[in-house]
């Protein structure tokens, strides 16, 4: 069974691609450089736009979105509790529901982190 | 923007509505013994009239496929007349006949009718409370 199928496609993807993982991608690069230096040495880490074969939209842009996203929504959730708060007529349930939208949608971004870092050390755990 | 729960803004307007429709029945019973209103006239009940509404078109692909909305579209004046009771001693009596015009509130529909408000209310409270747990319950899916 592949590993990776049930992650996201574009992180499975730049996974696939070697860009998170160095020390399998480049074992070459390993024997030649120092242990140390591997990270810095290895461009493919720095490259930011690994997963970009398949869609316009790397992976990390479609996270860096995400995490916009839920941050706007727990602003808001935020100014709407200031606002009732501070007696403007605006309805409870209005600022409940944006809390509870919040919440939710910071749960998701939890979720999408875990599941991120949980392939992430599956593959690390790999015996080679 | 991604939308964690979807369908909850038809909830929130209804309820926003509903709370119109309580506000107005709180007038309507308030009110309930005023034989002189803003025009001098006995107070006439007020009734909440809801239309549905098509959301914004942007959000989603087309106009069936959009949720409707719900919104209070007017407040109508209860056209039955006065009811009229018989007291002289009042100081809006006329002086001829003694009657005076009572505002046409009947506190029992009034009452049912705030029932009824509430019991909507609470049902869109339901819409909000289950749309956010299975949210949750599918976040959930994968979990070990």
């Amino acid at each position: 069974m592949d590993p990776l199928s049930s992650i996201p496609m574009g992180l499975g993807a730049s996974l696939r691609a070697g860009g998170m993982l160095p020390p399998l991608a480049e074992p070459q690069n390993l024997r030649q450089s120092s242990p140390i230096e591997i990270a810095p040495s290895n461009p493919e880490i720095a490259l930011p736009g690994v997963g970009k074969a398949g869609s316009g939209r790397s992976f990390d842009n479609v996270l860096g979105e995400l995490v916009k996203d839920v941050n706007a929504k727990q602003l808001e959730a935020g100014s709407q509790v200031r606002a009732m708060l501070a007696g403007e007529e605006i309805p409870l349930h209005r600022v409940m529901i944006a809390n509870e939208e919040a919440s939710v949608s910071f749960q998701l971004m939890v979720e999408v982190r875990n599941k991120l870092l949980e392939a992430y050390q599956e593959l690390m755990r790999m015996q080679i | 923007m991604i939308n964690a729960l979807s369908g909850v803004d038809s909830a929130a307007m209804a309820m926003t509505a509903e709370r119109m429709r309580m506000d107005v029945v709180s007038q309507n019973i308030a009110n309930a013994h005023v034989t002189r209103g803003v025009d001098g006239t006995p107070y006439r009940r007020q009734q909440v009239v809801f239309e549905s509404f098509l959301k914004e078109a942007s959000q989603g692909k087309g106009g069936a496929e959009t949720p409707l909305g719900v919104r209070v579209a007017r407040i109508d004046q209860d056209q039955r007349p006065p009811r009229m009771v018989y007291n002289p001693a009042h100081p809006d009596a006329n002086p001829a006949t003694g009657m005076v015009g009572m505002p046409n509130v009947d506190m029992h529909s009034e009452m049912v009718d705030m029932i009824t408000s509430s019991r909507a209310f609470e049902a869109n409270l339901m819409v909000v409370k289950t749309a956010r747990t299975l949210a949750m319950q599918t976040l959930g899916i994968g979990k070990r």
